[in-house]
């Protein structure tokens, strides 16, 4: 099948599941609501936080807060495209799955275009508001360098963290638990990086900038849109952030494709 | 020309031995104990263009994942399968393209979608013409009476519903081949008859050939006229349901109602295996002792007030088989 | 009549249980972990180098820190809000009611099995070889050691009728999305287990002092580290007590009104 024909039938599937994710309305609504308001709720924490100190590791609160949308805006589209691998291994253990494989079309494509979770609005929000505000306080100048710089790197941050969704329910494949590991690793590892890494242990660092490319997500970009130093790493390591996402999918995409030959070896 | 070629087919799975705990799924990240399960051992049999093949055995014998490896699901651990000259594991989305396939116990539609939609969909995936698919929809809109659901959300289908919807859904690109796995668990004896004509219908109007795994042998009756039995991953039998029959039909039942309840009945040539009150239930082989002649021998000491001869079911037939071996199978097929 | 040993029996069960799903104690392990580095960077930076601050030593708020991150740890062991909300929805919960005992004592009472369970075999070790090789104050009186396990014990009790009368919600409400997100941003924030109320702006710290959550860790993190001190530990133990009683009788309300429900339109 042609590329061109993938990308219709990506968007005729996906607006299915969007349809399907519309029945249920007034979760819907009440999903963005809660979205906004936790998001809220981490934005007042780093609030109190430096009220009383002022800098965190050299980041005022703006800049904290600039670092923070950044992080929210990617979330928001991995969501949006990604989410829903953590449920793998509900799939292969009520044996779902096995309807990817008698389709004549890729089974990664396939199972990426089975949700699509557009209740992630509440984070471009939340992190769209953060924008401007933010913009105004630190008086950002939005060249149109600068501006498709963010662009790029947003879309780092989404194959970064998308990636590491891939391979968290790739080990499905291996383990049959995925959505687990999700909440072990994954979603602390997200906390973490709201706040400017340059506030933990060096090996930590090292670790979210070369193992698991978190820094890449916010860190480094943000550092380079409001010209902050990052102690430890070259300057400017940020404008790497697409070139990282790009291979970090990659890498992700062929671990997929290797758990998937092993389901066909193992049938689970 | 067979369109299906299994030859010398195996699957075995290496179960892990338990691991619980945090600690036993890492280490099964490195390490595992695996105990070895054949669940396909060495299976040959070619299916003909055409043909409708009733694949049957006990629970765990192997069906679901020999089906699994016609449809590229799974990959064989050694011996080869060919699906209309198509390796299926090694060019699964051009297998796909030509095969249809329904896992009774679960739906391939799109749960939350009113019904209409996962045709839709699926009209996508398999790049069906418009023409096509409208005809195809028209055909099995009336065959299966799809119209009273098409808007209905498949989470809110009956389960009669849902599987006429996933036959249907899997017959939209005009598959070659349909693979049907418990195509009528769960179904009540009308939607089990509707389903039955409409797949002999598809059969024999599309020369589609399928293969089709139940526990209801009244499928494979009135379905297939060949059918191919095996158990733990083993062949047992392949050739005509007629051929079984008339070795196991040489069994006769006749049950009689008598006016008075003696002990026992000792009779030449029959054998009384079951009673009940007044009720007994013998058995007897046609060759050897004719009906009327068991019927003879007991007016002499007793009066019969009502009787009937049963003839065996394959259901009865494919249960005693179950129950007491595969020795007097005829034509076993060692390969 | 309060049969114990009915309850206790939910307990010994729990506690046997949790040792057949020790993925999730470890996981659980694991991200608590994460969030107490995390935690315990943010207060390094946040005093950077600063000896004290708001009239707390380094040394101590580093240990508020780890004592939150440990009561958390405890907090979390339980059955967690979504599960009981999903017992809701699969009618789990319903069908228990018909059974000879109290629904929310049965999970409490259950839920000190796995908690105790989980501090016995994860948290105690580990938070014992924590504070050996950091730099942490531990309480000289061992009278502080009772008054702080005592004070735990009744946030654990104003945490579960608080969250549990949260689950129960879903009894009214086909989605809670965003009535829970608040439950969790209160039961973080407000409840100073990641900022100590001192450090709030008055009037939060205020609004946080007229709420129940400052219970669930403010008050034991501060009697351990010795923010609370002689009377005002008794006081603090009251306001808990008043807090404990007054989330109970939440829980009873909705629970009543969940029972009342299930009762006379089948759940
Ligand atoms: N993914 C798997 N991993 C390990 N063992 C498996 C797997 N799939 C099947 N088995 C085992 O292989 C054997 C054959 O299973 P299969 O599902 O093919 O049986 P079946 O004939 O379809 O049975 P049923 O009539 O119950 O559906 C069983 O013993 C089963 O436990
Ligand atoms: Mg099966």
């Amino acid at each position: 099948m042609s590329v061109l024909k993938y990308f219709d039938l990506y968007f005729k599937l996906i607006s299915a599941g969007v349809r399907a994710q519309l029945q249920y309305r007034f979760a819907f609504v009440m999903r963005i609501v809660g979205l906004i308001t936790s998001y809220t709720g981490t934005a007042v924490t780093m609030w109190i936080m430096l009220y009383q100190f002022q800098e965190l590791g050299s980041w005022t609160f703006y800049e904290m807060l600039f670092l923070f949308a950044v992080a929210v805006l990617s979330w928001g589209f991995c969501i949006i495209l990604f989410f829903h691998f953590r449920g793998l291994d509900t799939y292969i253990l009520n044996g779902t799955f096995d309807r990817f494989l008698v389709r004549p079309i890729n089974p990664f494509f396939h199972f990426m275009a089975m949700k699509f979770d557009v209740a992630s609005f509440g984070q471009f929000i939340f992190s769209i508001g953060i924008f401007i505000w933010v913009s105004f306080e630190l008086q950002l100048d939005w060249t149109i360098g600068k501006s498709f710089f963010l662009l790029l790197s947003v879309v780092g941050g989404i194959l970064i963290q998308g990636g590491l969704l891939v391979i968290i329910s790739a080990l499905a494949f291996w383990t049959t638990k995925s959505e687990q590991f999700y909440w072990v690793a994954m979603f602390p590892a997200r906390n973490l990086t709201n706040y400017p890494l340059v506030i933990y242990p060096k090996a930590v660092q090292w670790f979210t900038a070369f193992v698991i490319p978190f820094g890449f997500v916010n860190y480094f970009p943000a550092a380079v849109l409001l010209e902050k130093e990052t102690p430890f790493f070259p300057e400017n390591i940020g404008y790497y952030s697409p070139l990282v996402g790009i291979v970090f999918f990659a890498i992700a995409y062929y671990i997929w494709m290797l758990g998937l030959k092993r389901y066909k070896s193992t049938g689970s | 020309m067979p369109i299906i070629e299994v030859e010398h087919l195996m699957k075995d799975f290496m179960i892990a031995k338990r691991e619980t705990g945090f600690l036993g799924a890492v280490k099964s990240l490195v390490k595992r104990e695996h105990i070895k399960k054949e669940a396909v051992k060495d299976i040959s049999f070619s299916i003909k263009e055409g043909e409708m093949v009733g694949y049957i055995g006990p629970n765990g014998a192997g069906k679901s994942t020999t089906i699994k490896m016609l449809t590229g699901i799974l990959v064989p651990s050694s011996g080869s399968v060919k699906v209309n000259g198509i390796i299926p594991y090694e060019n699964r989305q051009e297998n796909a393209k030509n095969i249809g396939v329904v896992f009774g116990q679960r739906t391939q539609l799109w749960w939350d979608l009113p019904t209409i939609e996962s045709f839709e969909l699926l009209k996508e995936i398999y790049q069906v013409s418009d023409k096509r698919f409208k005809e195809n929809m028209d055909t099995f809109t009336e065959i299966l009476g799809l119209d009273e659901f098409l808007n209905t959300p498949v989470r809110q289908l009956s389960l009669g519903q849902r599987m006429r919807a996933d036959i249907a859904a899997s017959l939209l690109h005009d598959p070659q081949i349909l693979f049907l796995d418990e195509p009528t668990i769960g179904l009540d004896v009308v939607a089990k008859e509707k389903m039955r004509t409409f797949i002999k219908e598809i059969n024999n109007e599309r020369k589609i050939t399928v293969i089709l795994t139940t526990h209801d042998m009244e499928d494979i009756e009135k379905l297939c006229e060949r059918m191919i039995l095996i158990d733990h991953g083993q062949k047992v039998y392949d050739g005509e349901i007629a051929v079984v029959k008339e070795r196991f039909g040489k069994t006769r039942t006749l049950i009689v109602d008598l006016e008075e309840s003696p002990h026992n009945l000792q009779l030449k040539g029959g054998e009384a295996f079951k009673e009940e009150a007044s009720r007994f239930w013998i058995r007897f082989n046609r060759d050897e002792v004719s009906a009327s002649e068991l019927i003879a021998q007991i007016t002499q000491t007793h009066n019969i007030k009502d009787l009937t001869v049963e003839e065996p079911a394959i259901e009865s037939i494919i249960s005693r088989i179950y129950q007491e071996g595969y020795q007097d199978l005829p034509e076993i097929v060692k390969v | 009549m309060f049969r114990f040993r009915l309850y206790w029996t939910f307990t010994k069960k729990a506690f046997l249980r949790s040792a057949v799903y020790r993925f999730d104690v470890w996981s659980r392990l694991g991200s608590n972990l994460i969030f107490l580095l995390m935690w315990g960077s943010i207060w390094t930076a946040l005093y950077a180098g600063r000896e004290e601050a708001g009239g707390v030593s380094f040394e101590s708020m580093l240990t508020y820190i780890v004592v939150s991150q440990f009561l958390s740890g405890v907090n979390g062991a339980g059955t967690p809000l979504w599960e009981i909300q999903e017992k809701v929805r699969t009618g789990d919960i319903s069908l228990e009611l018909m059974r000879p005992f109290d629904v929310p004592l049965r999970y409490l009472f259950a839920d000190f099995g796995s908690v105790a369970f989980y501090i016995l075999t994860a948290l105690l070790p580990l938070y014992t070889v924590m504070f050996i090789f950091m730099d942490l104050t531990l309480p000289s009186a061992w009278e502080t050691w009772i008054l702080f396990i005592v004070s735990a014990f009744i946030g654990f009790l104003i945490r579960y009728c608080i969250e549990m009368a949260f689950g129960l919600l879903s009894f009214f409400l086909v989605e809670t999305g965003g009535i829970v997100d608040v439950f969790y941003f209160a039961m973080s924030l407000l409840s100073g287990s990641v900022i100590p109320l001192w450090f709030f702006p008055g009037w939060l710290e205020k609004m946080a002092l007229y709420l129940p959550f400052q219970g669930i860790y403010y008050i034991p993190n501060a009697i351990f580290i010795g923010k609370i001190s002689g009377t005002e530990i008794l006081l603090s133990l009251g306001v808990q007590l008043f807090w404990a009683a007054a989330s109970y009788l939440l829980l009873r309300f909705v629970w009543n009104h969940a029972s009342q429900k299930i009762v006379v339109q089948g759940g």
